[in-house]
């Protein structure tokens, strides 16, 4: 395996909840442990429903998070250990993609300037040639160079996804946390801005941590996939082989849920009881166990944690599989 | 521009119009032309609005009372929205220690009662200059707007677009300079403007109340307290300068709100 260009050890991160009368509560566990790695070029899928954790790794691995504990390597070097003038020059190396396309450009700046931003802070190019940068980064995401004086509002979900792609390309970063960024556009638009990411990644060498809720999507785009259920990691491997013979009882109740092309060839629909246990107070034993269906499912579930253990091409954690 | 915002324009330019070309075409606010026969004319073609009762025309008094409560009410409002928007912003924007102990400070200024401190600064001053009494009411009137912004910082901070920035590797005086005080200044702009009726009201109550800039001279608030002592005899005193403050209040809101509509891309 080549050396990883993000290496996440361990990772926990637990929110303090906030307010004097809530001093006492417990704390909320976003994650629990999560390891990771992500090579250059590569797409890794974090996949898990809301509240698995997902966008909380994706943000602490961009350090917009300062995680519990654990270690996050970018190129080598433990972001904890950076300055924050070199944490803010690493920056420019990684990038990220919102759901929210709107929320995530200043209403107040046209697109231009959002999208000269980051060539700016890191001085990328003189200021007489960010013009011509705006505009050919325009046209690189498929959008009119005529758009630049323009505001985020006027424009539509689609085009907006495109100028936060664009923002983050300005600075030319090797990695891209994309949190979510076809969830929020209508269906049509969603295939349009995934081909955008795939020419992208193609073109520039990307490599992605594509962070999602949808199987589908996460098969299209991802070289291997992550499965995150309350924190912590339950099946990662190749996305292809994951996706279509997943082991984890977790990951089997997702798969079943992605509805297949051809109604014949769709499986049984695994409905999981229940809500996931509250992140503040997780089960002693598997996470899953509360809600697991597996045939073999035993005490040893509720009281033991089950690790990631090597399952042929993958891993998984469960006490039952492998 | 809604028909509201229209009539806004149109009061405040009907005051500035007072404030500046009034006084140039209208006689001496001070000038006693006949203490004894000319007092508590009723209007007439020679006095639009009649004398008061040491026979002082009373248009050039409410034209040059004008001049005096724009000019205290921009430099109280230009006072107090500066220091209101620098430290709401800090407040609001920067975390740790700093932004702490700015917030702690505003709660602080918050919970002075401002007419008190207003009445025993402009006591132990003494008499002042209008300059001096806009200064005053500045200093004793930016914590509301620094709260405002506070608030305003605090939100727009968790937006995404400031994680965006901060993603970029934007520094926080960066992010707080473009990405979180161009969107509190609308609203503190707002505040501002509807803050100019305050002082107003407050310039005129101090006039009433005796105390602040000079009696000689012609504010709202002077001719008021001057007017209630006559009020059976002479009832376009009181009238004159209460229909001007009610114009004045009523340009300021309607033209603050106009300024949130306009200054809120994309809102409407």
């Amino acid at each position: 395996m080549t050396t990883p260009l993000v290496e996440v050890r361990d990772l926990v991160k637990h929110y303090r909840p906030a307010g004097w009368f809530n001093r006492n509560a417990p704390s909320i566990r976003a994650v629990e442990g999560v390891s990771l790695e992500v090579a250059p070029g590569e797409t890794l899928g974090l996949v898990g429903e809301s509240g698995s954790g997902k966008s909380t790794v994706g943000r602490a691995v961009l350090r917009l998070e300062v995680p519990t504990g654990g270690t996050i390597r970018f190129e080598g070097r433990d972001l904890a250990d950076l300055s924050p003038a070199e944490l803010r020059a690493t920056r420019r190396r990684m990038q990220v993609i919102f759901q929210d396309p709107f929320g995530s450009l200043n209403p107040r700046r046209t697109i231009g300037a959002s999208i000269a931003e980051g060539i700016e802070i890191h001085g990328l190019a003189p200021a007489a040639e960010i013009p011509a940068r705006v505009d050919a980064l325009l046209e690189e995401v498929g959008l009119d160079r005529n758009y630049r004086h323009r505001y985020p509002h006027e424009f539509s979900g689609g085009q907006q996804q495109r100028i936060g792609i664009a923002r983050a390309l300005a600075v030319e970063p090797a990695f891209i946390v994309c949190d979510e960024p076809v969830s929020a556009l209508d269906v049509s638009i969603q295939a349009q801005v995934l081909n955008l990411l795939l020419d992208l990644r193609e073109r520039h060498g990307l490599a992605y941590l594509f962070i999602a809720h949808d199987l589908a999507i996460v098969r299209r785009i991802a070289d291997r996939v992550a499965v995150m259920y309350l924190g912590t990691i339950v099946e990662t491997g190749p996305a292809r082989t994951v996706i279509s013979d997943p082991r984890h009882p977790y990951t089997r109740a997702l798969v079943s849920a992605v509805p297949h092309p051809d109604p014949d060839r769709q499986g049984d629909r695994i409905v999981l009881e229940g809500e996931p246990p509250s992140p503040s107070a997780p089960p002693p034993g598997c996470p899953f166990a509360p809600r697991c269906f597996h045939s073999q499912r035993d005490r040893r579930c509720d009281q033991e944690r089950p690790l990631l253990r090597m399952v042929e091409d993958r891993q998984v954690a469960c006490h039952h599989e492998g | 521009m809604s028909i509201r915002h229209r009539l806004g324009v149109v009061l405040a330019f009907t005051v500035m119009l007072l404030a500046i070309l009034g006084p140039l075409l209208t006689g001496d606010p001070t000038a006693q032309p006949d203490p004894v026969g000319g007092r508590l004319l009723a209007p007439s073609t020679a006095h639009w609005l009649g004398t008061d009762a040491f026979s002082r025309d009373v248009l050039s008094r409410l034209a040059h009372g004008a001049r005096l409560s724009l000019l205290i009410a921009a430099i109280a409002m230009t006072t107090a929205g500066s220091i209101g928007v620098l430290f709401g912003v800090v407040a609001g924007g920067v975390r740790g220690l700093f932004g702490w102990t700015t917030s702690r400070a505003i709660d602080i200024a918050l919970a002075l009662p401002r007419i008190v401190v207003l009445l025993v600064v402009v006591a132990a001053l003494g008499q002042i200059t209008p300059v001096e009494l806009g200064l005053v009411l500045g200093l004793t009137g930016w914590p509301s707007i620094a709260r405002l912004v506070r608030g305003e910082a605090l939100r727009l901070r968790e937006e995404t677009h400031v994680t965006a920035a901060v993603a970029l590797g934007a520094p926080p005086a960066r992010v707080i300079a473009r990405e979180i005080l161009p969107g509190t200044l609308p609203p503190a702009l707002v505040a501002a403007t509807l803050g100019v009726a305050d002082v107003v009201l407050l310039e005129a109550g101090l006039g009433f109340l005796g105390i602040g800039v000079s009696p000689q001279l012609p504010t709202w608030g002077s001719m008021i307290l001057q007017a209630q002592r006559h009020l059976a005899e002479a009832p376009w005193l009181l009238l004159a300068p209460g229909v001007a403050l009610v114009v004045a209040t009523a340009a300021a809101t309607l033209l603050g709100d106009a300024l949130r509509s306009r200054l809120a891309p994309g809102s409407r």
